[in-house]
C-alpha cells in the first residue's frame, strides 16, 4: 500500500504511458463530463453540491490522498464526510464501468483542474489497486484507517456522527413537519412524500412554496427542536418547481433563511398574487387545517364560502409530484402555476396556457389535479 | 424564558437528595420514546381516561398509560407545542407556533388524523422568541392563549404573518406582528381578540378555583423582576412592545415616557424577587378539588425553571384588587430544574414537565405525591393593617415564634423601566413591633413599625420549630404589598431610580 508514495515526475509519467499530459488530461475532462458520469454529481467545475456530494474543487481530501481517491472511485464510500469543514451524506458508487485506463484519465484530470494540484495517475496503480483493496464498499472509518489524513494538510476533515436528518433516506411514509422554511411565512409546512419528492406549503398563504427532489429532506430539523426555535431548515439541492409572485421572484434560499431582518419582505396580511381566483370572489384565502389521508396531509382552506383542498403526492410514474385539488362549491377558476427550465406542468381538467394559467370552468373545478414534473437535465 | 445567569455553583454544591418539604415524594416517570434526542416537556395534560398528554419540542405528543407504564404516539409535526388541553380522550387543543390547532383521532386508530386551526389569527415575525403560551379553556368555552414577543436576540424573518407593524419593531423585544404580547381570546363565537396587553413572556396562564385568570411573566425589559397578573380585559401590564395594538395608543411604544407607561399599567398581584424566588416563572395551577397535595386547596402553584422548585401562591382581594404571598414548596433536588409544565393526576398527585429550550432548565417528567402527613409549612400569610397575620399548618413552638430576632423583615421595590431588569431599590429592614400568637398556635401576628404600600416585604423566617419540634420547611415568604387594607397612597409609579443610598448587596 506505501508503493506509489513516491511522487511520480509528471514528465516522466507521461513519456511512459506514452501521452503526453495534455492529451492524459483532455480525455480525463471528457470522461469526467460525460453523459452520467462524475459531472452528474460533483459538477461541471467539481464543486460538488452543498450538503449532498463533496467538492472535488481544491479538496482537502486530495492533498497527498491519491491512493485514497484511486480507493474511493473503485470501491465507493458510503457514509457521512466532512470535506473542507463541510458536512455531506450522499453515498459515492463504485465506479464499476470504468476500466484502469479511463479512471486513471478521470482521476488525473480530477487532481489538476480547479486550482488543484496533486499528481496524475496511472493505469498501472489503478489495476494494481483494484486487485489489492478490499472488496466491500468504504465506509469514512474503514477508508480513513487504511488511508489516514496527513494532518497538517487535513485539520477539518474527517467524518462527524449523524443526526436524526441525516438519517432520513428513503421515504416509505410521507413526514410532515411545520417547521420555519426559507421562502415560506413563518407558519410553513416541510412535507417528505415517498419516492422522495419534498415540498414546502405555506400555511400563511395557503400555497405551495416549492417542491424539489435531489439532496434529501429538510436539515437542521432537530436543532430547532433542541434550541430556542431560532434555526430555519435547510435543505440541499434545488427545487424544481418554485412559484412565484410579484413580491417573490428569484432570491436565493440563503437570503431567504435570513433571521435578523429589521422589516421584512413583505407580509401575508394581503395575500398578494393569490395564484387562485374564483370569479366573483375578492377574498383572501383562510387557512382551515390538514387531514391526513393515508398519511398524506389534505390542506384545507377556504376562499370566500368555496372550501379548497389540496393534496400533494408523487405521481404515478414515481418522476414528480401530483397536486389533487377540489373546490366546493364548483365555481369557475383560474389557477396561476409558474412555469420554467426546470419542470414541465399539465393538468387533468381545462385549458394551460403557455405562461401557466389554468383555466377551470365550473364543472371541472370540482376536482382537478396539476402534475409537475422535473425535465431531465439539458446539458 | 429568558437570558439567564446560571446558578449551577449553588446547584451542584448541594448534594442531599430531599426535598425541603419532608412530606413530599419525587419520582422519575420513564420518557417517552421519541425519535428525537431530547426529552424536554413543552406541554402536559391527562386525558378524561387517566392517560397521560405531553407534548415534545419536536412537535411530537404522546400519550403514556400510567398503569402498564406504556407510551404511545399520538400526534407528530407540531411546530414547538407549548401548551395542551384535553377535550376528550381523542381531541386536544394545543398551543403551536402557528395556531392554536384541534388534534384529532377521527378513525380511533389510536392516532391523531385531523388538524383544525382554531385559529390562527395573530402574526409571526418569524422571531424565534414569538412563542405561543399555554391554552386555557373558561367555563363559558373561551379558549385563552399567550403570545410571546419577539427578541432583539435576532431580528424577523423574510416573509411574515399578518400585517407588519414597524411601531411594535423597535426594543429589545419587539411586537412588529399582530398581537405578540398579548394574552389573546378566542370566543365561543369565533372572535380572536387581544384580551389584556403589556406582556412580554408569558409563559403559563392558569385559572384560580374562582375563574379567575393569572399569567406569569418574566424578568427582562419593562419587568424588573419576573410577575404573576391577574389578567382582565384591556389592561396593560408593563411590557410597552405591545402597544402598538392597542387601539388609541400611538407613537412607538417604547420611545414613549415610562412615567406615561407607568400610570397605565396594572401592578402585578405577585412579585417574584429574581435570584432568589424566581428567574422564569412558567405555569399557574390551582390547588384544587382534584389535588391531593397537602392543606392548601384554593392557592397556586407556580413553576420555576432555573432551580427545581414550585412556588406557592397565597392571594387575598385588598383594595378590590388581588394581592399576595409567594412561598418556595417543592424545592430542591430530587425535583429537577426546569419545571414547565403541570396537572393533576387522577390520584391527585402532581406531574410536572421539565423543559429548558437553551435556557436554564432540564428535561423529563416527573411525579410529586403527599405522604398524607401534615408538612409544617406557612398555610397563609394576610395583611392586616399593621403587619401580617401568618397562619401555619401546626401549631408553632412559641418560645421560638415570639422572638422578634426570629422574624428579618425587609422591604424594597423592583424599578419600572425599560433596561433589562432592575435592582432592589430603597431597600431596607423593617423593624418588628409586636408579635402575638393565637392560642392555637397556629397563627402569628406581627405588627411591623411601618407597612409601606407598594413595596414588596420579605422574611426568612428562623429557628421556627413546631410544638412537635419539626423545622419549619420553607421559610423564605414575600408578600407584594400593593394596597394597604385602607388609605392606599397612589402608586408612586417607581420608574427612577430611588436617590436614597444604594442598597446592600
Amino acid at each position: 500500500m506505501k508503493k506509489f508514495l513516491l511522487p511520480i515526475v509528471l514528465g516522466f509519467s507521461g513519456l511512459l504511458l506514452g501521452e503526453s499530459k495534455e492529451a492524459i488530461l483532455k480525455k480525463g475532462e471528457a470522461l469526467y463530463n460525460g453523459a452520467g458520469s462524475c459531472v452528474a454529481c460533483h459538477m461541471k467545475d467539481g464543486k460538488g453540491q452543498k450538503g449532498s456530494v463533496p467538492t472535488l474543487a481544491q479538496s482537502d481530501w486530495l492533498k497527498n490522498g491519491t491512493e485514497r481517491s484511486i480507493a474511493i472511485a473503485l470501491r465507493g464510500l458510503a457514509g457521512p464526510v466532512k470535506v473542507n469543514g463541510k458536512n455531506f451524506y450522499s453515498a459515492m458508487p463504485p465506479q464499476l464501468l470504468m476500466d484502469d485506463e479511463k479512471l486513471a484519465h478521470i482521476l488525473s484530470y480530477v487532481n489538476q483542474a480547479w486550482g488543484n494540484k496533486e499528481r496524475l495517475v496511472t493505469e498501472e496503480e489503478v489495476a494494481k489497486a483494484r486487485k489489492s483493496l478490499p472488496i466491500s464498499v468504504y465506509t469514512p472509518q474503514t477508508l480513513l484507517k487504511q488511508f489516514p489524513f496527513d494532518k497538517k494538510l487535513s485539520r477539518k476533515n474527517g467524518t462527524f456522527t449523524p443526526t436524526y436528518d441525516d438519517l432520513i433516506t428513503t421515504i416509505i411514509q410521507p413526514i410532515v413537519y411545520r417547521t420555519f422554511m426559507p421562502g415560506a411565512s413563518p407558519a410553513a409546512f416541510a412535507v417528505a412524500l415517498p419516492g422522495n419528492h419534498y415540498f414546502c406549503w405555506d400555511a400563511g398563504e395557503c400555497r405551495l412554496r416549492y417542491v424539489w427532489t435531489k439532496g434529501g429532506f429538510i436539515r437542521s430539523n432537530q436543532s430547532h427542536w433542541s434550541s430556542n426555535g431560532k434555526p430555519v431548515a435547510q435543505f440541499n439541492g434545488t427545487p424544481y418547481y418554485r412559484a412565484r409572485t410579484s413580491l417573490l421572484q428569484n432570491e436565493s434560499f440563503d437570503d431567504l433563511s435570513k433571521t435578523n431582518l429589521k422589516q421584512p419582505i413583505y407580509d401575508t396580511s394581503e395575500a398578494k398574487d393569490f395564484p387562485i381566483l374564483i370569479e366573483g370572489i375578492n377574498r383572501k384565502p383562510v387557512f382551515l387545517g390538514y387531514r391526513l389521508v393515508d398519511q398524506y396531509p389534505q390542506f384545507r382552506y377556504s376562499l370566500g364560502k368555496h372550501i379548497i383542498t389540496e393534496m400533494i403526492r408523487v405521481n404515478q410514474e414515481s418522476t414528480g409530484v401530483e397536486r389533487t385539488f377540489t373546490i366546493s362549491p364548483p365555481a369557475q377558476t383560474s389557477f396561476h402555476l409558474t412555469p420554467s427550465e426546470e419542470a414541465s406542468i399539465s393538468c387533468s381538467q381545462g385549458t394551460l396556457n403557455k405562461d401557466g394559467t389554468l383555466r377551470l370552468n365550473q364543472e371541472e373545478s370540482a376536482q382537478f389535479s396539476i402534475v409537475i414534473n422535473p425535465k431531465e437535465e439539458s446539458k | 424564558m429568558n437570558y439567564i445567569l446560571p446558578l449551577l455553583i449553588g446547584l451542584l454544591g448541594s448534594s442531599v437528595l430531599a426535598l425541603t418539604s419532608p412530606q413530599y415524594m419525587v419520582t422519575d416517570i420513564p420518557p417517552p420514546p421519541t425519535m428525537f434526542k431530547n426529552t424536554q416537556i413543552d406541554g402536559l395534560t391527562f386525558l378524561p381516561n387517566g392517560k397521560l398528554v405531553v407534548c415534545l419540542p419536536s412537535g411530537e405528543i404522546f400519550f403514556y398509560h400510567l398503569q402498564s407504564k406504556k407510551w404511545a404516539l399520538f400526534a407528530e409535526g407540531l411546530h414547538n407545542p407549548l401548551g395542551v388541553l384535553a377535550l376528550s380522550n381523542s381531541e386536544l387543543i394545543v398551543t403551536q407556533r402557528p395556531e392554536l390547532t384541534r388534534v384529532r383521532d377521527l378513525d380511533g386508530d389510536g392516532k391523531a388524523d385531523d388538524f383544525e386551526v382554531v385559529t390562527d389569527q395573530f402574526g409571526m415575525s418569524g422571531n424565534y422568541h414569538e412563542f405561543n403560551f399555554t391554552p386555557v379553556l373558561d367555563k363559558e368555552g373561551n379558549y385563552f392563549f399567550a403570545l410571546g414577543t419577539g427578541s432583539s436576540g435576532d431580528g424577523v424573518r423574510t416573509i411574515t404573518r399578518g400585517a407588519f407593524n414597524e411601531r411594535g419593531r423597535p426594543g429589545r423585544m419587539h411586537s412588529s406582528a399582530p398581537y405578540r404580547g398579548c394574552i389573546i381570546k378566542y370566543t365561543q363565537d369565533g372572535n380572536t381578540i387581544p384580551w389584556s396587553y403589556g406582556h412580554r413572556t408569558p409563559n403559563g396562564l392558569g385559572f384560580d378555583l374562582k375563574g379567575n385568570l393569572f399569567a406569569t411573566d418574566n424578568q427582562g425589559d419593562w419587568v424588573g423582576s419576573s410577575k404573576l397578573f391577574h389578567i382582565q380585559k384591556d389592561r396593560f401590564y408593563g411590557h410597552a412592545a405591545s402597544l402598538a395594538w392597542k387601539t388609541g395608543f400611538e407613537g412607538i411604544p417604547v420611545d414613549a415616557p415610562p412615567a406615561k407607561l407607568a400610570q397605565m399599567r396594572s401592578r402585578a398581584c405577585i412579585v417574584f424577587p429574581h435570584g432568589s424566588m424566581a428567574n422564569s416563572p412558567t405555569q399557574v395551577l390551582a390547588i384544587g378539588p382534584k389535588a391531593n397535595f397537602g392543606p392548601f386547596t384554593g392557592q397556586l402553584l407556580v413553576g420555576e425553571m432555573n432551580q427545581p422548585r414550585i412556588i406557592r401562591v397565597m392571594l387575598e382581594e385588598v383594595g378590590g384588587e388581588l394581592q399576595g404571598a409567594c412561598v418556595p414548596f417543592i424545592d430542591g433536588s430530587p425535583l429537577g430544574r426546569g419545571c414547565n409544565r403541570m396537572a393533576w393526576a387522577p390520584d391527585g398527585s402532581l406531574f410536572v414537565g421539565q423543559t429548558k429550550h437553551t435556557w436554564a432548565g432540564g428535561q423529563g417528567i416527573q411525579q410529586v405525591s403527599w405522604s398524607k402527613k401534615m408538612p409544617f409549612e406557612i398555610q397563609n400569610m394576610e395583611l392586616t393593617t399593621k403587619g401580617f397575620l401568618f397562619t401555619f399548618t401546626q401549631p408553632v413552638e412559641s418560645k421560638f415564634a415570639q422572638d422578634k430576632k426570629n422574624w428579618p423583615f425587609s422591604r424594597y421595590f423592583f424599578e419600572y423601566r425599560r433596561a433589562y431588569g432592575s435592582p432592589r431599590s430603597d431597600e431596607m429592614p423593617v423593624e418588628i413591633k409586636e408579635i402575638s400568637i393565637s392560642e392555637d398556635g397556629r397563627q402569628v401576628e406581627i405588627e411591623l413599625s411601618e407597612l409601606k404600600a407598594w413595596h414588596i416585604h420579605e422574611v426568612k423566617i428562623q429557628n421556627l420549630i413546631s410544638q412537635t419540634g419539626e423545622n419549619l420547611s420553607n421559610n423564605y415568604i414575600v408578600y407584594t404589598l400593593n394596597r394597604l387594607l385602607d388609605n392606599t397612597p397612589p402608586d408612586p409609579l417607581q420608574v427612577k431610580l430611588a436617590t436614597s443610598t444604594k442598597s446592600k448587596k
